[in-house]
């Protein structure tokens, strides 16, 4: 494997010396390019108290190409779809080498704040969103409980 | 001059425009509508060609009639055929040429804008080169398209925009301490050079404006240029073409053909609604021959109309699983289980091993069966058995398809035929001493057999729909027999190699070519006869 760039090392380096509040990243130890992550639910969201484990990939063109990213645990999200991936723009089109793996995760973080069933990417959750927000947000709570403790 | 009234006139409404332009071949002069990009505009033609005055020596538009650079007047009529048809105005161009034309525009459109050339391929290409929506928005609000299109910062400029050189600068992107060469735009957003060019290489088939690495702001074509120290730019502003194309496509197509990079330009396209009611399709041959309809896009798919080929694929697609089977070139002997290989598109097998003699389709026996070239029998009699009709219409959709496929893999392997052909007509050239016109038979004779192919290919989804008891549809399915033959003896010729024999039987060419067109022609009218008169009608 070729040596790591020095940018994925200042960021890993940061990510432990400097975590995120309610977001934790380690690298894996055979394969430093790839991380396990775990994101709290944000407060106020249906997702609160919930613990996400997630994985992120950095591709051999990071940062020129974004990190690849996606939930571990089972969510009910419109933008997430069932095998965990998002739809998030910093992940695709929106996405900038000057942007970080810290970025991407607070990014994350903030789509389970505000979900956004008017650009969905699990169409039959953001169907139920758009339908009854309230019996959607119930199910979210119920799944958190489920399988994010 | 008004602000406004530069565009107001020519690009409204271009899609449900009734002027019709005939003016193709002059070059530069014409322009096609859809978002003014390509049409003659009269509001912006005097404006550029003031000396030659509005409608002076370039083409415009009046009411059913156009006037040409030779100030011709052609009446309305003469764009339809004797029998009514809609005739089709179009021409081939590459995406360079379009790329020309879209700067010869430009040049003509820059006195209405008071920014620099290369700011307008900026906002060209923010705009998918779309001039009408481009006019628009400059003439609501320039100074907010300005700063949205990274022309400008929002803000006072931190920086001078550039490449910069330094002892030891620390790039954000890499992470390295020690580079020496930086770019940088107004914003100040200042990285390393070699990352700003592996960048601007990983983007620069993506026909978009390339921004800084940081913030909104536009990279030019010389800023590119300057990063990537050649002419990248010019990848950049090819690909930006593909986009414009793919966004108009009601007026540009690519041609379907593999490794074609031809694109069909239809002037009059107001006409191609008009084909449906004659269940005709609007085709167009590029300049490498190949010949595709330019409403669905498909290639060539007579005696079919777009409904008829519309349907047949979105069946084939929804049937994708089970047409597996059915496509697969080898299956087992049903008596003695040896792997049998089909070739050519009879359905009457006869296996090597044990010289059981049976039907591809249905795998029954062959001498039971009776059948004929087309027609599985046996699957007719379970038509008449309610019980297994759902089963059996795939059976029959099946059935069908796989005669249509294996036109199309003999189209692809006359294809190749035609390769060596040329290799053939050059041979004759060189080794013979014949001129370039006497061999002109074999590429002729060639195109015969592949059209024919084609239309063969695309007769089994006509008869499909078709009702099959109707007498039509009986003399159709001769036809198609017909044609078969005819085919059939053309490719056989064509497998002659030597070529001083090719040359003597340069007759026999010239008469097996000529009755595949005929047959040909036969078989699409008759096709086209069904259709009209409601024996095949198309449905799920
Ligand atoms: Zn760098
Ligand atoms: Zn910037
Ligand atoms: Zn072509
Ligand atoms: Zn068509
Ligand atoms: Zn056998
Ligand atoms: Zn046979
Ligand atoms: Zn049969």
């Amino acid at each position: 494997m070729a040596s790591l760039p020095k940018r994925i090392i200042k960021e890993t380096e940061r990510l432990v010396s400097d975590p995120v509040p309610g977001i934790t990243a380690q690298p894996h130890e055979d394969n430093l390019r790839y991380f396990q992550v775990t994101i709290e639910g944000p407060q106020q969201s249906p997702y609160e108290s919930g613990v996400f484990q997630l994985e992120l990939f950095l591709p051999d063109d990071y940062p020129m190409e974004a990190p690849k990213v996606r939930f571990l645990t089972k969510i009910y999200h419109p933008n997430i779809d069932r095998l965990g991936r998002i739809c998030l723009d910093v992940l695709k089109t929106n996405w900038s080498p000057a942007l970080q793996i810290r970025t991407v995760l607070l990014s994350v973080q903030a789509l389970l704040a505000s979900p956004n069933p008017n650009d969905p990417l699990a169409n039959d959750v953001a169907e139920d969103w758009i339908r009854n927000e309230d019996a959607a947000i119930a199910k979210a709570r119920e799944w958190t409980q489920l399988y994010a403790k | 001059m008004k602000e406004g009234s530069v565009y107001d006139e020519g690009f409204n409404d271009d899609d449900d425009d009734d002027s019709i332009l005939l003016e193709f071949e002059s070059g530069s002069d014409i322009e096609y509508d859809d978002t003014g990009l390509l049409r003659r505009d009269p509001g912006l033609a005097s404006l550029s060609d003031e000396e030659s005055g509005k409608g002076g020596n370039n083409g415009y538009y009046l009411d059913g009639a156009t006037i040409s650079s030779r100030n011709v007047v052609i009446p309305k009529d003469e764009l339809y055929e004797n029998d009514g048809v809609p005739k089709l105005s179009y021409r081939c161009l590459t995406t360079d040429q379009i790329y020309e034309l879209m700067l010869e525009r430009l040049e003509r459109i820059q006195p209405i804008f008071d920014i620099s050339y290369e700011d307008i391929i900026v906002l060209l290409q923010q705009y998918a080169w779309s001039e009408e929506r481009l006019l628009e928005d400059w003439t609501e609000n320039r100074d907010n398209v300005i700063v949205s299109c990274g022309l400008k910062l929002g803000h006072e400029p931190v920086a001078s925009r550039g490449i910069r050189k330094h002892a030891n600068f620390l790039c954000h992107i890499c992470c390295e301490a020690n580079k020496m060469k930086t770019f940088t735009l107004e914003c100040g957003h200042e990285y390393c050079l070699e990352c700003y060019q592996h960048y601007i290489k990983d983007k620069l088939l993506e026909g978009k404006i390339i921004t800084c690495m940081s913030c909104p702001l536009a990279l030019k074509n010389k800023d590119i240029d300057a990063i990537m120290g050649d002419n990248s730019s010019q990848k950049l502003m090819r690909s930006s073409i593909k986009g414009f194309i793919q966004k108009h496509s009601n007026h540009y197509k690519w041609c379907p053909f593999v490794d074609c990079n031809c694109i069909i330009q239809v002037g009059n396209i107001s006409t191609l609604s008009e084909f449906p009611r004659f269940h005709l399709s609007p085709y167009v041959v590029c300049d490498n021959q190949h010949r595709f309809c330019f409403k669905c896009g498909l290639e060539s798919h007579s005696p079919g109309d777009c409904h008829v080929a519309e349907l047949w694929v979105k069946m084939a697609q929804l049937e994708s699983a089970n047409l597996n089977w059915v496509l697969t070139n080898t299956k087992e002997c049903p008596k003695c289980g040896v792997n049998i290989e089909k070739n050519g598109g009879c359905n009457h097998m006869t296996c090597k091993s044990c010289a059981y003699e049976f039907c591809w389709i249905c795998e029954g026996c062959w001498a039971e069966h009776g059948g004929g070239y087309y027609e599985c029998t046996r699957f007719k009699k379970e038509d008449k058995n309610g019980a297994v009709e759902s089963k059996n219409a795939i059976r029959k959709y099946t059935f069908y398809y796989k005669l249509f496929s294996e036109h199309e893999n003999s189209a692809k392997l006359d294809w190749s035929l035609g390769l060596t052909v040329e290799q053939k007509v050059k041979a004759l050239q060189e080794n013979i001493g014949i001129s370039w016109i006497e061999t002109q038979f074999l590429p002729e004779s060639i195109r015969a057999l592949i059209e024919g192919r084609t239309t063969l290919k695309w007769s089994f989804p006509v008869a499909f729909y078709s009702d099959p008891s109707h007498n039509l549809t009986k003399i159709f399915v001769d036809n198609q027999s017909l044609l078969v033959s005819a085919v059939e003896d053309l490719s056989q010729l064509l497998q002659v190699k030597e070529p001083q024999k090719i040359i003597d039987r340069k007759l026999e060419f010239f008469n097996k070519a000529r009755f595949v067109r005929s047959r040909d022609k036969a078989l699409v009218e008759c096709g086209r006869d069904l259709l009209c008169k409601g024996i095949c009608i198309p449905h799920q």
